[in-house]
């Protein structure tokens, strides 16, 4: 369990990334979502000690961030967002580096990143040079050392951007099949479905809906999203496409109307919080 | 402390490095060689074995100082060092790792050296180890300010001016190429800022070129240990 108390995070006069959040996770995956700056990244390096708080802490398995650092890094593993491959070295190299900076053996190291890199179809690259490697692979290299780790919890920054559809189920499936606790944060609403029975939306620094992904829809009542293009009635309005909840007794109303209607999910929690409305 | 990874990390970046980026390797070389070159043409080779004693002391200088750009890329461009601050392994053994593999790309310079010293007769196999030793404290020293360096900067891209600059004033202007006696002890004093300096005049005194100075072992291991506690405070392990 991940309990975050009152975490602020002000990186100079003006940018406050987070504004004093308290949450607690309690599921196996936890998704964090939330548009480009929202603060998802500062909460993923201060939670895997990273980087420090302004101002509160948080405790990872009863392990207090701030005060038992040295502890909370011996059960954690976190990939950045950031972080690129060193282009000189292999793939199998900076698994190895990585994993015995974890405590593992040279020659356990090893053994782990070959299998993983295998699990993700990296196995014939494990010996290029990085520099070699596409953008894709190259996220995976860093994902397949999540995997190898096997931490007790991992924090994954964006696991799967710039992923082709194939890769993506690949490592969903490498997730699923991890014991873990796993924090991850994405842009994709059906892979927060897909993974995690747990979303925090964070805005502008502020968690503004946390909860089951079933709670979170069944809010909406069982309505259905129906949108246009410069459409006429709407709920939100996001460029010129027109978003309107309805009841499902309005849906053929609307389909005579020019609407394409949509069963609810992730992303209207997203946009009915208000979260694209000041765009 | 995590020798196996610090070992590990230092053979993978610093020998590897020299094996798939060999032009890096000469272009290190480059500048020693040709300042030995021109000493010797210019003192009609009355000084060359100062010139050689001096020239691994100039690649370790440069290859730590141009460690900053390793670095400063690592923290701020590719987030390397992220990755590695949420493991079990302290910032010191990240420092000593990147440390060390600067010193493992120095050493075919080195091994360079050692056979130009041996033929000019200017290395003795019995001095080998002080020299060694002279060499892995000036390693420490330059790296632990090349870390202070990538610490302080914001943008990438500033590294490579300031290392640039640096490698010449600290490799050039120290006696590294010339007999330390050519100055007045308190300029060596003063010089000693760079901890090339005292290296230098270690290195002089060590091969029998020059008396050897005890005092500039003292400067040196105080350097060390200022540089090794700077380091670890500007790296900015956790931000
Ligand atoms: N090192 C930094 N210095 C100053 N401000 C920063 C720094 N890192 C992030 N910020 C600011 O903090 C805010 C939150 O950034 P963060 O990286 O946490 O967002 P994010 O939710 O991860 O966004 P994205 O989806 O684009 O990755 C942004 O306003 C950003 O400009
Ligand atoms: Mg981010």
């Amino acid at each position: 369990m991940i309990e975050i108390q009152e975490v602020t995070k002000r990186y100079d006069r003006h940018t406050y990334a987070l504004k004093g959040i308290t949450a607690s996770l309690r599921e196996r995956v936890t998704t964090v979502i939330g548009r480009n700056g929202a603060g998802k990244t500062t909460l993923i390096r201060i939670l895997s000690t990273q980087l420090f708080p302004t101002k509160g802490t948080a405790t990872i398995e009863g392990l207090d961030i701030l005060k038992e650092t040295k502890k909370v890094r011996e059960i954690i593993s976190s990939i950045p967002q950031e972080s690129q491959l060193i282009g000189i070295l292999s793939p199998l190299e900076q698994m190895q580096l990585y994993l015995m900076a974890r405590g593992f053996t040279a020659s356990q190291a090893k053994e782990e990143s070959k299998h993983a890199l295998d699990e993700l179809e990296l196995y014939d690259y494990r010996n290029a040079p990085s520099d070699t490697l596409s953008g894709g692979m190259k996220r995976k290299v860093f994902v397949a050392m999540a995997l190898a780790a096997k931490a007790p919890v991992i924090f994954l920054d964006e696991p799967t951007t710039g992923l082709d559809p194939l890769s993506r189920i690949e490592v969903w499936s490498a997730i699923k099949r991890l014991s873990s606790k796993i924090i991850l944060t994405t842009h994709y609403m059906e892979e927060a479905q897909e993974l995690s029975n747990e979303v925090v939306v964070i805005d502008q620094g502020n968690i503004i809906t946390h909860g089951a992904i079933g709670n979170l829809l069944s809010s909406f009542g069982g309505k259905m999203r129906a949108e246009k293009m410069d459409g006429e009635e709407y709920d939100i309005k996001i460029a010129n496409v027109a978003i309107k909840y309805i009841e499902k007794e309005r849906v053929d109303e609307f389909i005579a109307k020019g609407y394409d209607i949509k069963r609810i999910n992730l992303d209207d929690i997203f946009l009915s919080k208000g979260v694209m409305l000041e765009s | 402390m995590n020798p196996k990874f610090i070992l590990y990390f230092a053979w993978y970046y610093g020998f590897y490095i020299i094996l798939r980026g060999p032009s890096y390797l000469v272009a290190s070389l480059s500048l020693p060689l040709t300042l030995l070159f021109m000493v010797t043409i210019f003192t009609h080779g009355t000084l060359i074995a100062y010139a050689i004693a001096g020239g691994p002391i100039a690649i370790v200088a440069a290859n730590s100082i141009n460690g900053a750009a390793d670095a400063a890329f690592f923290r701020i461009q590719i987030r390397i060092q992220d990755l590695f601050v949420a493991t079990r392994i302290t910032s010191q053994d990240y420092m000593f790792a990147l440390s060390l593999s600067y010193l493992v790309f120095s050493l075919p310079g080195i091994a360079l050296y050692a056979v130009l010293g041996a033929y000019f007769k200017v290395f003795m196999l019995s001095s080998a180890l002080q020299i060694i030793a002279v060499l892995v404290l000036l390693t420490l020293t330059i790296s632990n300010l090349s870390f202070i360096i990538a610490g302080l900067l914001k943008h990438i891209r500033n590294v490579w001016g300031i290392t640039a600059i640096l490698s010449i004033i600290m490799t050039v202007l120290p006696p590294t190429f010339y007999p330390y006696t050519f100055l007045p002890q308190g300029v060596i004093y003063i010089l000693s800022i760079s901890p090339v300096t005292p290296a230098a005049v270690l290195i002089q005194g060590i091969v029998g070129l020059e008396p050897f100075q005890v005092s500039m072992i003292f400067i040196l291991l105080i350097e060390t240990v200022i540089l090794t506690f700077l380091g670890r405070k500007f790296i900015r392990w956790r931000e």
